[in-house]
């Protein structure tokens, strides 16, 4: 919910075109083959910035691997040390990063099932289905999107105090569970993806409203889906604001869990990176394995959006 | 199997003031194969999309048999269309998009099956039934979506424009055995096209829509005979019918520096109180005169077509390009004159179709 | 104009009808919705609109109530109506001002000099490149880290004892900085971190917007005898105003919500962003108000400030917007 937003679609203000099935669909049409071959500076400056990209996730390796003594010492070490295992377990035990873990894997998980379902569902109704106050109802979606975490967060804190949720991980799951984004992404999506006729055919073919959004809607939605996905879970894993507010470190997700990593008294700089590592780990597995599609996605979605 | 009844039938899209459809009355008889035509935007998509209840119907009432379908949606109708796009599943084999209504109607698998693999037989589709549409070519997906639309034996099918995405060739070869199938199963259609080739080679029937409005539904011969209006006149037929408008001049019409013959009778009722009338006439009920004997007209073109000739002439005393005014004549092609001579045309009598400046209905 | 017969004579029809028909058509059309209405559109909006007006819409305008009250956390149901107050106690208390321009300088120091290196990278990636899919995704991985990860690792980058910027800084015979503690340091520092999270991001958007630009557009900028440079001055940074709008917009409003950064940037997880207060976000003052001080009506005002904050910038760029897209015209 906080800095998110970028990943939020770009509703009116969005020129480009036609959309295309993706990143690379485009790159063909568009300026690729004219941009020319890039020289050795163009090399140098990407490989540097590549680097600086890089290098602080390396650094939280190396530091975390080092005492603080050692890191202040000249030159500082560049290669990681063995005793980055030693302060995993000083970490895990300071802070519950495991449980963290498995907690930021179901909240994660849950918000990205429930993002993606209901904003398929909403994205077919706004692309497809007509009824009364479409355009209203959608002007608000898109409204939604400018408007702040913090606007929210007071009286949603009320009501999980109310509900006596706090510290459960459904007070983070529930708030989080549509994305506009979501609904914006897939109502463009479904817009260029699905032609009409197809639908009216399954209306011809005798398929009620239902039928018609699962048995061609769904599947023809299912790449949009899966970016969707990927990117809900991204933003899910690396909520802060909320999550902070709404749960303590006795029962954290990752990202509060380091929140409380460094308020030890005198605060040891390999185990917060070690922890830090720890916590960031997962999703640097995922993002090497989907980097591609993560990045076909995003750009996909500035196009579209 | 059943008939279909427009009455009044009535669209208007929102916002527009002009009915996309105005007031269509028709009847398409049991086991008839009638061919909508018209320009685009004349309406005939639209007529067909109300009847398939994918579109409002805002005025009047349809009819399927004894059924009023007006306000039915799609699945109520026992109706099968084939979409311009064919609209087959991309995500489902041929066989799943052959099945997929069936399926819905709760039709049993042995028999979905059953159906599928007779349709798939007439159709020639037995050695796809495992592909996506995605692996097709275009007329093996066309065919497919004629498949879709005849496993469920419909009371009727419809078909919108199902052959404009072929290449040429294939859209001739097409039509004929689409004509044929239909005949075959003996099921109502209303197919909808803007080909007149295709609507007077298929149709049992033509109607022909212009702005919304029905200007006359008849057989082909029917209406290529007795154009009911200016506007079918020159829709029909290819090349057009060569129109001419002018005013009335010693029993007849004035082209250019002379005088187009017209018998009294009819002259005297088109040009009633205008002073003016509009004949037309086709290319192929030209025929050529002697110097001095019929219509004087220069020749600007010769189309060579092997089977056929057609000269595109001028009418002496008329300003050469001057929009519409020129006269295509059919001839015969081992004896074609040269651009720039002037040939004498003589109209066969009963060949001359007069319409009333006015209304530009046809007048007898 | 019926057309029932199949027999040529009756089957012919009349003229088309003239413009103004007799009183054939009843005077109020019938309206019928059934078929191409779909009411179930309400069905499928209503998840998605149910979760948002329990979680969005109603929090949204409650916390305009709140902010009419005295509350306090401890007592969240039992708030006393104070009126405008908590907004004139806002506009007169000097944490406001220090955090709103702390938030301007952050937010400035932020965005300018990420959006203009973003700009440059998907010039640079939009090259034909060995690797391209290597140096796109690479790019990308700092949007990956999250907030707290990446701040405390540049925390401790920026550490005053062991940070590796200062040990560089000595090694280059430069004197150590305390980063944490001086106002323009550590905002530069904080302003660091976001660019480094979202410069990779904002260049693929861009990269996104530039590969839709039509190829033609540079071939004649190339006949025109146009360098590279300027070609990308003319040619693509026009072509991308509106997604560079865009982008303006989006960050502006991630910049005025800045929290995690300057929350987690010493470490501890203080609210008062820096002893003197030198790197306070609105943001961090509103958690600051509402869960270290307990007022709930004050943070709910400074919340709102915020969004009016966010509404001037966006109203502001889509007044910009549309004098430049008039100019053009």
């Amino acid at each position: 919910m906080t800095i998110t937003l970028p990943g939020t679609g770009s509703t009116e203000v969005r020129p480009v075109g036609r959309a295309a099935d993706g990143a690379g669909g485009r790159a063909r049409k568009g300026r690729g083959g004219k941009s020319g071959k890039a020289g050795p500076v163009t090399y140098t400056l990407l490989t540097l910035t590549a680097l600086v990209s890089i290098f602080p996730l390396y650094w939280t390796v190396v530091a975390g691997s080092h005492t603080n003594a050692e890191l202040a010492a000249s030159p500082p070490p560049f290669v990681p040390s063995a005793s980055l295992f030693d302060n995993f377990a000083a970490a895990l035990e300071q802070a519950p990063i495991g449980k963290a873990i498995l907690n930021s894997v179901l909240v994660s998980g849950a918000i990205t099932v429930g993002t993606v379902l209901f904003c398929t569902l909403a994205g077919f109704a706004f692309a497809k289905l007509r009824f009364r106050g479409r355009g209203l109802l959608l002007a608000l979606v898109v409204g939604t999107m400018m408007v702040p975490t913090q606007l929210s967060v007071i009286p949603l804190f009320m009501m999980i105090a109310d509900l006596q949720w706090v510290n459960q991980l459904q007070a983070v799951v529930l708030p989080t569970l549509v994305s506009a984004f979501g609904v914006f992404f897939m109502r463009q999506y479904l817009i260029s993806a699905l032609p009409d006729e197809l639908i009216e055919a399954g209306r011809v073919d005798g398929a009620s409203t239902f039928r018609i959004f699962w048995s061609i809607v769904v599947p023809a939605a299912r790449p949009a889906m899966a970016v969707l996905a990927m990117l809900t879970f991204l933003t899910a894993w690396n909520e802060f604001f909320w999550p902070l507010i709404a749960l303590t470190t006795a029962n954290p997700t990752v990202q509060v869990a380091l929140a409380g990593l460094g308020s030890g008294y005198v605060p040891q700089q390999s185990v917060i990176m070690a922890g830090t590592l720890l916590g960031t780990l997962p999703v640097l597995v995922v993002f090497t394995i989907l980097g591609k599609q993560i990045v076909g996605g995003i750009m996909q979605g500035a196009v579209k959006g | 199997m059943a008939t279909v009844t427009f009455e009044q039938a009535t669209r208007f899209y929102p916002r527009t003031e002009r009915p996309a459809v105005d007031a269509l009355d028709l009847r398409i008889e049991d086991g008839e194969l009638l061919v909508v035509v018209g320009p685009s935007g004349c309406g005939k998509s639209t007529s067909l999309r109300m009847l398939a209840g994918l579109e409002e119907v805002d005025d009047g009432a349809i009819h399927i048999g004894d059924r009023d379908v007006t306000d039915s949606p799609p699945k109520d109708r026992d109706i099968a269309m084939v979409f311009q796009s064919y609209a087959l599943y991309p995500h489902m084999t041929v066989e799943q998009n052959m099945g997929f209504a069936l399926r819905l109607a709760g039709v049993g698998k042995a028999e979905i099956a059953q159906r599928v693999a007779e349709a798939a037989k007439i159709l020639d589709l037995e050695d796809y039934l495992q592909r996506r549409p995605k692996a097709l070519s275009g007329g093996q997906r066309q065919r497919v979506a004629m498949g879709r639309a005849i496993v469920r034996q419909p009371q009727v099918f419809l078909m919108d424009e199902p052959l404009s995405n072929l290449d040429a060739k294939l859209r001739v070869q097409t039509r004929t055995q689409i004509a044929a199938l239909v005949r075959r199963l003996g099921t109502t259609t209303v197919y909808v096209t803007h080909d007149q080739v295709e609507a007077m080679t298929m149709g049992d029937r033509v109607a022909v829509l212009k702005d919304g409005l029905l200007l006359q539904c008849d057989t082909p011969a029917a209406i290529y005979e007795r154009p009911a209006n200016v506007f079918v006149a020159g829709f029909i037929g290819s090349p057009a019918m060569n129109i001419v408008s002018g005013e009335v001049a010693d029993g007849g019409v004035r082209v250019g520096t002379s005088v187009l013959p017209v018998d009294r009778d009819r002259l005297a009722r088109a040009s009633a109180g205008t002073g003016r009338v509009t004949v037309g006439f086709r290319p192929e009920c030209l025929e050529l005169g002697g110097p001095g004997d019929g219509l004087p007209v220069v020749v600007d073109v010769v189309e060579q077509l092997g089977s056929d000739a057609y000269l595109y002439t001028t009418p002496a005393g008329v300003r050469a390009g001057v929009g519409g005014s020129g006269v295509v004549v059919r001839t015969d092609p081992r004896h074609v004159p040269v651009p720039g001579q002037t040939l004498w045309l003589r109209i066969r009598e009963d060949a001359l179709h007069v319409f009333d400046p006015v209304t530009q209905a046809r007048v007898d | 104009m019926t057309i029932a017969s199949q027999s040529p004579a009756e089957a012919l029809v009349a003229a088309p009808r003239p413009p103004a028909p007799p009183a054939s058509r009843p005077p109020a059309r019938r309206r019928r919705r059934k078929l191409s209405q779909n009411r179930w559109g309400y069905a499928y909006v209503a998840p998605f609109f149910l979760v948002f007006a329990a979680f969005s819409l109603y929090p949204f305008a409650y916390t305009a109530w709140v902010s009419l009250h005295r509350t306090s956390l401890s007592d969240i149901d039992g708030g006393t109506w104070v009126g405008l107050e908590n907004y004139r106690n806002l506009l007169q208390s000097e944490f406001f001002w220090n955090a709103a321009r702390n938030t301007l300088t952050i937010g400035v120091l932020a965005t300018v000099p990420q959006l203009c290196m973003a700009l440059g990278l998907a010039h640079l990636l939009n090259y034909k490149l060995r690797g391209r899919t290597f140096f796109r995704t690479v790019m990308l991985m700092p949007y990956a880290t999250s907030i707290a990860a990446a701040t405390l690792v540049f925390a401790q980058l920026f550490g005053r004892d062991y940070g590796l910027i200062n040990t560089a800084l000595e090694a280059v015979g430069l004197e150590r900085i305390d980063w944490e503690s001086g106002t323009w340091s550590s905002q530069f520092a904080i302003a660091v971190i976001v660019t480094w999270r979202w410069t990779g991001y904002n260049a693929l958007i861009y990269l996104a917007a530039m590969q839709s630009i039509p190829g033609e557009l540079y071939e004649a900028a190339e006949i025109d005898g146009a360098s590279r440079w300027k070609q990308f001055l003319h040619v693509t940074v026009p072509s991308l105003r509106p997604t560079i709008l865009f982008t303006i917009v989006v960050s502006t409003i991630g910049a005025v919500q800045l929290f995690g950064e300057p929350l987690l940037f010493a470490g501890n997880g203080t609210t008062t962003g820096g002893s003197s207060g030198q790197y306070q976000t609105l943001g961090l003052l509103m958690y600051q108000q509402g869960w270290s001080n307990f007022h709930i009506g004050q943070a709910a005002t400074t919340a709102w400030a915020m969004f009016m904050i966010i509404l001037l910038v966006v109203g502001l760029n889509a007044v910009i917007g549309r004098l430049r897209a008039r100019a053009d015209r």
